[in-house]
């Protein structure tokens, strides 16, 4: 069993409400996150996946339970940047996110504010430029960039921290199809190559496939945790909390009920093809 | 009635370091009834078109007739202005973030009061908008939109396009960033409005899947110029075309083109439902004896079709 990145231990979060009423977006969820593995975290909105992905690096703080990130507890305030540079976070709008106006001060400014020395600040600018494929960029302005350049410069930005965990939150949402497969292929290298650990959350069912783990949140709770091919097989449970499953899944899915003999668990399209290929 | 474009070109920033010609000489005419889709990668022009429509953008050069209100450079004319924006509807991307008021009833009815209508007839519209988009009009009109979950809020913000009682409505990427439900939600609801409030609806999408759901007729937009213009099913016959300038085909069509690789022929596919139907019609065509439902549909979500409830109870998903 390889080290936990990060640990959640029984944990509950409640935002205030003007009725006073308090209503759990997170409620007691027990977890670990594997060091260098690929977590895909899903979702309905209002699920709680958000606010579970702010737990993980200390933007909010469990109202009860405890959140480890190497063994430091995120509710530590003396610690708090230990926890912010072991977990780096990318938010859904890019457009939040940049804040320089030239695309290296703006990869800068996550070391600056660390106290990292000069040198090692542009090593790590060149670095990060170099891993998210935008070096070319390194004097542009962010502003006038398309969606998925502005995401992969954010991601960047988070790399230059040289954090041992990523949490993409959403970022992918805004994207069109070429940006999202863009910044998609950035996320699955730094997995591979940088031993990256990643929680990617999102919507795009066809996104979370390629994860080695898929978690599945439905009213604050873990609904579904497990490989992503065994988690398409509760494909009535996903349909009941307002999910869905990959797009060939969901093909495979409406031909056998209509009485095909056909796998409703196919996750590949290949395979798809083979069994139409058998029946047609 | 219809749209005439004629030889639009619009620039962004002439005569700076940033200049960049968004549209090169669009020529678009868009008939009433039109379910019309706008593809065309980031930065192709599709929205620096559509925001002419509806006078967002000060016509630089060409002639734009909506439904008879004509646009020429350089005119102004504040009346035809006003009639343009009751006539053409925009619903911009994550249209959510334009809700500012403190209830809902006060946000839709924004609209319509800038038309100057009574407030009777104001009224009468939130209601009917706000039941249009699936929601509960005692439910939900005194309370801050803010409160609302993110599918919610989105519809309310239609909601405040609907009041108006366009004749056209224009949607730029209706479902970016909902879940999976949330979407349905919202292209069921598309569908809805066209029968029952704006019978042209033109709808701008990255994701051709979708598009292939309710679009008749597809402009595909590249540079600053209308590539294509065809009915959907013959559109992803050009399918090297769309991917030389960053398309994809939809996965229909690509899933078909497959079948058809290996000897089965499906005819003409290009939304998810047509590969199922096709698909199911082919097999019982084999296997007579034991034929299955023909009744199939892709979506995952029961929604009543002909216009009973889009949504759910009030209180769904709220954080």
């Amino acid at each position: 069993m390889s080290e936990m990145a990060i640990k959640l231990e029984n944990v509950s979060f409640s935002y205030p409400t003007n009725e006073g009423e308090e209503q759990k977006a997170v409620n007691g969820v027990s977890l670990g996150i594997e060091e260098g593995s690929f977590v895909a975290l899903v979702g309905h909105n209002g699920s709680g996946k958000s606010t579970l992905a702010k737990l993980l690096n200390g933007l909010l703080t469990p109202t009860s339970g405890r959140v480890l990130v190497y063994g430091v507890d995120t509710a530590d305030d003396k610690k708090i940047f230990d926890v912010r540079s072991s977990v780096g976070m990318v938010f859904q709008n890019p457009d939040n996110q940049m804040i320089a106006t030239n695309v290296e001060d703006d990869i800068a400014f996550g070391p600056e504010n660390l106290g990292v020395p000069r040198e090692e600040i542009i090593r790590r600018v060149n670095w990060a430029l170099e891993k998210v494929g935008m070096s070319e960029f390194r004097h542009a302005t962010p502003f006038k960039m398309s969606g998925g350049q502005k995401q992969r410069l954010a991601i960047a930005g988070v790399l230059a921290i040289k954090p041992r965990v990523m949490v993409l939150d959403e970022s992918t949402a805004m994207l069109d199809p070429k940006g999202r497969d863009e910044v998609m292929a950035v996320v699955r290298q730094l997995n591979r190559e940088e031993k990256m650990t990643v929680v990617h959350i999102t919507h795009y069912m066809d996104e979370a496939l390629g994860a080695d783990r898929l978690i599945v949140m439905n009213d604050g709770k873990v609904m579904l945790d497990g490989k992503p091919a065994d988690v398409f097989k509760e494909y009535k449970l996903l349909t009941k909390i307002k999910l869905d499953v990959p797009c060939v899944t969901r093909l495979a899915v409406t031909l056998a009920e209509a009485g095909m003999d056909v796998d409703p668990t196919i996750t590949d399209e290949e395979a798809l093809v083979d069994s139409l290929c058998r029946l047609l | 009635m219809q749209i005439v474009v004629k030889d639009v070109n619009y620039v962004y920033s002439a005569h700076t370091p940033f200049e960049r010609h968004a549209l090169k000489g669009v020529n678009l005419t868009i008939n009433e009834g039109d379910f019309l889709g706008i593809i065309g990668h980031t930065g192709s022009g599709k929205s620096t078109f559509i925001m002419h429509l509806n006078g967002l953008f000060k016509l630089q050069s060409g002639e734009i007739d909506v439904f008879d209100i004509k646009l020429v450079p350089d005119k102004k004319n504040k009346s035809d202005l006003r009639r343009l924006r009751g006539t053409v509807g925009m619903v911009f991307q994550y249209p959510e973030y334009q809700l500012f008021e403190d209830t809902v009833e006060k946000d839709v009815a924004f609209g319509p009061k800038n038309m100057g209508l009574d407030d009777e007839e104001v009224k009468k519209r939130v209601k009917r908008a706000i039941g249009l988009v699936g929601l509960d009009y005692d439910d939900v009109k005194d309370r801050a939109p803010f409160e609302l979950s993110g599918g919610q809020k989105r519809r309310v913000a239609i909601a405040g396009i609907i009041a108006m009682q366009p004749k056209v409505l224009i949607l730029d990427e209706p479902t970016a960033g909902l879940d999976p439900y949330g979407k349905e939600q919202i292209l069921s609801l598309i569908t809805r409005l066209k029968q029952e409030c704006s019978p042209t609806v033109i709808v701008i999408s990255h994701d051709v899947d979708e598009i292939t759901r309710f679009a008749n007729r597809i402009v595909v937009f590249n540079d600053g110029k209308v590539m294509f213009d065809l009915p959907m099913n013959e559109l992803f016959r050009h399918a090297d075309e769309l991917h030389a300038v960053g398309l994809e085909v939809p996965k229909a069509v690509r899933i078909a083109q497959k079948l058809r690789e290996r000897g089965i022929e499906l005819g003409d596919v290009v939304s998810l439902n047509d590969l199922l139907h096709a698909i199911v019609t082919a097999y019982n065509k084999k296997h007579m004896d034991e034929p299955v439902k023909t009744d199939v549909s892709f979506s995952a979500f029961d929604f009543d079709a002909d216009g009973g409830h889009v949504c759910t109870q009030s209180g769904e998903d709220k954080r």
